[in-house]
């Protein structure tokens, strides 16, 4: 599994440096933007990506409340880790594409302050799941802590649409110049392909951390639940 | 000599209206550049910092 992992990775960067390319020397100026347009095929893959991994960390922490199992906690915990990751990205090289475009580094508009709102949420999150040390107490407020931050998560795609925003609306392959649409979903691919690496490790990690925590035995199957831990007390 | 300069800054005024008016945002590179330093920056680190933290989590494991 380890070299799928890998491979998932290699294959990633290879795609990404491709894209490099492809974005900066085959992909033509945006008519209106000229060369900073091309921003977009980096910033607007990174933020599809948080928001995937914001909704991998909300569907995790139902799944955990519903059935408690470190595999789901671990899972929701890499997830909102590399959500953060992408997001703190996508976020940053928005602002550096505003600065051209607008004339400012930030502005407070509807989407730019959702998003911004959901990066501190899931820096919360994180930063809730290192104060409490009981395992068990922290995967369950951390499952409802991600679910109360995941409201935001239709409120940032819709708020375009929703309110008259400096911030353009979601594009379409149909107003878009097919080359652009192709490098956009190029680097879209390549930055799932390291999400998925992304997640997969970090998930790893988590589950060496439970195993630690809780002095389980090295291989987790399927009835390696929670019971274990209750059983420990 | 004033009759050239006047050409000159006629002809790069002629230009820029030319780019003004298709609304183009002209140059940014470095804007680009960083957008794209950042993003393969955030990647190696990032990769770096799970890797140093899962060679940790295997060497508690061992000592375990």
């Amino acid at each position: 599994m380890n070299r799928v992992r890998w491979a998932i990775f290699i294959v990633a960067v290879a795609m990404l440096g491709v894209g490099a390319w492809l974005a900066l020397a085959w992909a033509p100026p945006d008519r209106e933007m000229g060369d900073v347009q091309r921003i977009m095929y980096v910033h607007v893959p990174q933020v599809w990506m948080a928001l995937l991994a914001a909704t991998l960390n909300f569907g995790c922490s139902v799944a955990y409340l519903f059935k408690k199992s470190w595999k789901t906690d671990a899972l929701a915990e890499a997830s909102a880790e590399v959500g953060v990751l992408f997001g703190a990205v996508g976020i940053s090289l928005g602002s550096i594409w505003g600065r051209p475009t607008w004339g400012v580094w930030w502005a407070w508009d509807p989407r730019l302050t959702t998003a911004a709102i959901l990066l501190v949420a899931y820096a919360g999150y994180l930063a809730l799941r290192r104060f409490v040390e009981d395992p068990e107490r922290r995967a369950v407020w951390s499952a409802v802590t991600a679910i109360v931050a995941y409201v935001d998560v239709p409120l940032i795609w819709y708020s375009v649409q929703w309110w008259r925003s400096l911030h353009q609306v979601q594009s379409s392959p149909k107003t878009v110049d097919p080359q652009m649409t192709l490098v956009l979903r190029w680097h879209a691919f390549a930055f799932l392909g390291l999400l998925i690496f992304f997640i997969w490790s970090r998930y790893q990690i988590a589950m060496a951390a439970r195993k630690h925590e809780l002095a389980m035995p090295a291989e987790l199957d399927e009835g390696a639940r929670i019971q274990t831990s209750q059983a420990a007390r | 000599m004033r009759l050239l300069e006047l050409a000159g800054y006629l002809l790069e005024g002629a230009s820029t209206a030319e780019r003004v008016g298709a609304g183009r945002i002209v140059g940014g590179w470095e804007y680009v550049y960083a957008a794209y330093g950042i993003t393969y920056a955030a990647i190696i680190v990032y990769t770096l910092s799970l890797w140093l933290r899962r060679r940790s989590a295997q060497q508690s494991e061992d000592f375990r």
